[in-house]
Parts: structure tokens; sequence; C-alpha cells
């Protein structure tokens, strides 16, 4: 089912925004740091879900985000297929400290894909970027897989803040870009088919067949941090 | 063996704190968010209405512990410990008799809450621990620390990760000495089942054992007969098919039991798992105040794995109304979420879960377990055979970092 929504009732819709990477990448905190711009050194560890409702301006416009936030450790991919459910964007976050984390980020991405339509807008997130010293993941490392798969891709600290917003956001705007295409698609077909706006609040972004072919083009923007 | 020993007879000075709390008069205008520490030494914020609760619960408690100690007069100290084989000695018929009695009071009792004091003793003695440590030799936990020191596994890696993680800011846990406790109950326990490993999870579960039992060698035996014996089996494997099996039951309980709620979330196409996943695993110790997961875990020991459906179905029901007003999946998370973390009298909670529920007996349980089990392993199955499947389509492996098309 493909929903449509006009421009004024943007405003009333939530985006569903799941984050997702190896235990201990700094989840918890990027969600901390975006929603209540908190940081906690040890924060407890994540076993089901939370989230965090955020309003974000866009154009002008108040977007609101429900980022979503759970456990990393391997055995948990199998119990959150609900927790993929209506997403429309999502934060694949690593510890540029840590490559193993790095090394899981394809294992993610099929996860996200088994759970989702390809559509979900993606950003690639090298978390901890203050850690200078530690660094094992190289900037222009992420910038390639990022752009390999089709991703956006920013290094963020959650600890000196940099970057966080602006992860968030861009996954926001660029959901936000969608629609606005998608708005100016229902115009011509206006009045077709009306039983969408009854549909529930959840946006759920679907290619349309005509689109498919660019649909990986347009995700395969990178924003360098 | 000198240091193996000592570590033995590590036990933390950490007492639950009987004191009162008592709010200065800048406090005692409502609305006004003040700090405190629990029973269990957990900070607690909340308001003049919380704290007010939380000294009604020490109230009880003492109350509660002075039933016992009238039992115990009666009936003679360890009256409630679960009789030994080797304590058999007379009349076999007369001792039968004693004890079915004993086990109609005591069940009745332990609903009602141990006192702090008493925990320790009586939980090994009715969970079984105490039966599954004496089939093995007495130096078994200090031989399997020294036997595992040093060593590195994934799991380790992972309890590393969550040491400082588990309930930090605590005054015993979030300390050097807390950490090290912690750290070798739950990697001792990984090599005692290396299938299991580590689970995440686990960490909140072995904390408060080590902050009841006292000693971190009670604790580890709670925890293995917690995951051996009282819980479903594969609870905590690496795919967790234990756990899905329980939220499908209790899926199937909630329909049952509180059939308009259950309605309502199927028609907003939510799933149990997002708030159950954690309940199940941490048996509600990140979610409930202290006490009041205490008071569940004193019953889950006595009367086994049923309890955690009684539970987490009466979290439901005390919130049914709200619930039913609800039009958004997020909704439905947060009241689960801020109910749970304000119910500080155990009794708001435990009362709905044993009187107002219905019984559920473990037979019924144990069977639609087995019900559900085909069904899980199933999807499971299938979970990894479409993971591997976008493998196969996928010409670059996106493990690689370098990828170009």
């Amino acid at each position: 089912m493909t929903f449509y929504i006009n421009e004024e009732q943007m405003e009333d819709y939530l985006f569903k925004i799941v984050l997702i990477g190896d235990s201990a990448v700094g989840k918890s905190n990027l969600l901390a740091r975006f929603a209540r711009d908190e940081f906690y050194s040890n924060s407890k560890s994540t076993i089901g879900v939370e989230f965090q409702t955020q309003k974000i301006d866009i154009e002008g416009k108040e977007i609101k985000a429900q980022i979503w936030d759970t456990a990393g450790q391997e055995r948990f991919r199998a119990v959150t297929s609900a927790y993929y459910r209506g997403a429309v964007g999502a934060l694949l976050v690593y510890d540029i400290s840590r490559r193993q984390t790095f090394d899981s980020i394809g294992r993610w991405l099929n996860e996200l894909h088994t759970h989702s339509d390809m559509n979900v807008v993606t950003i690639l997130v090298g978390n901890k970027s203050d850690l200078k010293d530690a660094r094992e993941v190289s900037t222009a490392e992420g910038k390639v897989l990022a752009e390999a798969q089709g991703l956006f891709f920013m290094e963020t600290s959650a600890l000196d803040s940099s970057n966080v917003s602006a992860a968030f956001q861009t996954v926001v705007k660029e959901i936000y870009n969608i629609l606005s295409r998608k708005v100016i698609l229902v115009q011509e077909h206006k009045k077709q088919d009306t039983s969408w706006m009854e549909n529930g609040k959840t946006i759920v972004l679907q290619g349309e067949t005509n689109h498919e072919a660019d649909s990986r083009t347009w995700r395969a923007k990178c924003c360098s941090s | 063996m000198f240091g193996t020993q000592s570590r033995r007879e590590i036990s933390h000075e950490f007492q639950p704190s009987m004191q009162y709390w008592k709010p200065s008069i800048h406090t005692r205008r409502a609305n006004i968010v003040v700090k405190f520490q629990d029973l269990y030494g957990f900070t607690v914020e909340g308001n003049v209405d919380d704290v007010n609760v939380l000294n009604e619960v020490r109230e009880k408690v003492r109350q509660q512990g002075r039933v016992w100690w009238a039992l115990e007069a009666s009936k003679g100290a360890n009256w409630y410990l679960q009789p030994q084989i080797s304590s058999i000695s007379e009349s076999v018929a007369s001792l039968k008799l004693s004890s079915v009695a004993n086990s109609i009071v005591l069940k009745r009792l332990i609903r009602k809450g141990i006192p702090p004091i008493l925990r320790p003793k009586v939980w090994l003695s009715v969970s079984g621990a105490v039966k599954k440590r004496s089939t093995v030799p007495e130096s078994y936990y200090n031989d399997l620390i020294s036997a595992v020191e040093g060593k590195t596994t994934p799991a380790t890696r992972q309890i590393d990760h969550d040491l400082p993680r588990t309930f930090p800011g605590h005054p015993w846990l979030d300390t050097p000495e807390g950490h090290a406790s912690l750290r070798r109950v739950l990697v001792g326990y990984s090599f005692r089942d290396s299938h299991v490993g580590y689970c995440q999870g686990l960490n909140y579960v072995a904390a408060m054992l080590l902050l009841v039992m006292k000693t971190e060698e009670d604790a580890f035996w709670m925890l293995a007969v917690l995951l051996e014996n009282v819980l479903v089996n594969d609870c905590y494997t690496p795919n967790l098919s234990g756990c899905h099996v329980e939220q499908r039951v209790f899926q199937d309980m909630l329909a049952k039991k509180c059939p308009r709620i259950a309605a309502h979330l199927e028609d907003m196409e939510f799933d149990v798992s997002l708030v159950a996943t954690e309940w199940f695993l941490c048996l509600f110790s990140k979610s409930l105040p202290s006490e009041t997961t205490m008071r569940v875990w004193d019953v889950l020991f006595y009367e086994g794995a049923k309890v955690l459906f009684h539970v987490a179905l009466a979290i439901f029901r005390v919130k049914e109304e709200e619930l039913l007003m609800t039009s958004q999946i997020g909704d439905i998370i947060s009241i689960l979420q801020r109910t749970t973390h304000h119910l500080y009298d155990p009794d708001d909670l435990l009362t709905v879960a044993f009187d107002k529920l219905g019984s559920m007996t473990t037979n019924a349980i144990t069977k639609e377990r087995k019900k559900q089990e085909p069904a899980v392993m199933a999807e499971l199955d299938q979970r990894l055979r479409r993971l591997n499947s976008i493998k196969v389509d996928d010409e670059s492996p996106s493990v690689s970092p370098v990828a170009p098309r």
C-alpha cells in the first residue's frame, strides 16, 4: 500500500526513525544528545525499546520525528521485527574506535532490508569522532562504504555534540523531500483514491514501480563531516 | 588457592536501608521532584507522594518481618526451608503432612513478601539452588573463577562493555568492587554454560542478585538455578528462542485474560514484544522499582516462571482504560513504561497479578509453550534463510568496506 499525504497534513505526521548498530556504539547517547542535549558517560544498556519524540523544523515546517532505540547485541536482532515496522528512516551507527562495529554494518543493512522496504532513508553514522587517538576506521572508509551502499554518511560525537543534530536532520529532511515529491504526484492523480486520508498516522514510504530504477540514486548522496 | 579462597569471602557491605526518608520543608510542596535512595540504594526521582508511598512500603516490610518472626517462634527457625532428603528422620508420613500444611502457609506468606534479611536463605532454598549446589564439590565456584581468569571471549568482551552500564550511579554496584563482583559472576556463568555465554539483560539480573544475596557465590547459584530450572529453556541462548516463545504465550494469555486490551492492540498492530522483551529478559529489574522487583522475584523463585505472566498481565490490566484510549503505538509504550517505573507499592501490582486475573496453572502454560514452539522455530529459521538469500543476491558483500560498483 502506498500512502500519499498533502502538505497541510505533513505536520500531523510522525516520522519513525530507528537507531541500529552494535552494542555500545553510542546509540542511546546520540538520542539523548539530540532529544534532550544530554550525555551520560555511562547510561544503562538498552534492552527493550526506548524512544523519544522530537520536533524538527524543516523549511519552516514543524516535523515530528519519533526516534527508536534498542539493544545492539547480535542475539537481539531476531526480536526486533516490530521495532522496524513503519520506520521511514534509519541511523546505522558504528564506533570509529572499534573496527568490529564497522565490520558489522553489512549485517545490519541486511537486517534493515529484511524488515523494511529498500526506501528507508538511511545514514551511516561513525560515532565517537572525539576519540581521535583511538580511531580504527578512517573517514574515507566510512565514505566509501556509504557511497557503495547508497547511504548518507556523517561522523558524529554524542560527547561533544558535533554533527549529532545534522545527522538526524539529514534523514528527516530527505524523508520530507521524498514526501514533497509525492505531494506533487498526488496532485497529478487527484481524487483517484482518497481512502489513504483515513489511514493511520504513521507514514509509509514506498517507491513507485516507475521510480524504482532511480530510488538508489537519490539516496546515494554523501554529506561529508 | 589462597587467592581464590579470599575471593569467596568477598561480600559487600551494602545493607538495605530501613531508614525513613524525611522530606524537608522545601520538598513538602507538591510537584517538587526530589531525589532519594530506596531500600536497595537506587536513586529514585519522585514527588512527595512517591516518597510517602515508599515510606509506607518500608513500614509494610517491617510488619511483614514481624509476621515471619512470629511464625519462626511458633514453628521453629528454618521451618520454611525445603526438606532435604538427608533430614528425613523418624516418620515420613508426618513429615509429609506438616510439609503440605507448611507449603500452603508459605505460599501465602511469600506472596506477601519475604523480609529482605531472610531473602538470601529463603531464595536459595525454595528455588532449588541449595540442591543444585550440593551436587558439585564445595570449591566449584572458586575453581571456576580461577580457571577462567584472564580469558577473553565474545561474552567477556560484551560483559566488560556492560559493567559500567548496569545501574550506573548505584552506591555499591557502580564501584570498582561492584564491577569486579558482577564481572566474576557473569563471566563464571558464561563459561558454565558456553551456549548461553552472556546475554544482555543478565547483567541487571545478576546485579540485583548480588545486592540481595550478599555473596558472589550465592548470587552465582541463584543465576544458575534461574536459567537452568526456574525459567523456560533457551531464554538467553543466541537466538533467544525461549524468550520468543514466552512472548507468544503471553500474547495468547492477554487475549484470554484481557480481551478488550488485546483486541485494541491488535487493531493497532502493536506487538507485545516491544515492551515484554525487557520484562522477560531482565525479569522486571530494569522496569519496576527495586522492592517491587524483589517481591516479584520472591514469588518467581517459589512458584516458577508462570509468575512472569501474572505480573506482565497485571501491568496491562492496571492501565486498561488508559490503554484503550491510545491511538499510537508510541503512547502504549510510554504508558507502560511510566506505569512500571512508578509502581512503588508492590501490593498495588501483586494484588492484581494474583487475585484479579484468575488462576493460570503451570501445566496449561507448558502446554501453550509446546503449541507455540514450532511456529517460533519456523519463524527464526525463515529469518535466517531470508538473511542468507540477501547475502547471496548482494554481489558486493557489504561487510567489505571497499565495494565500488
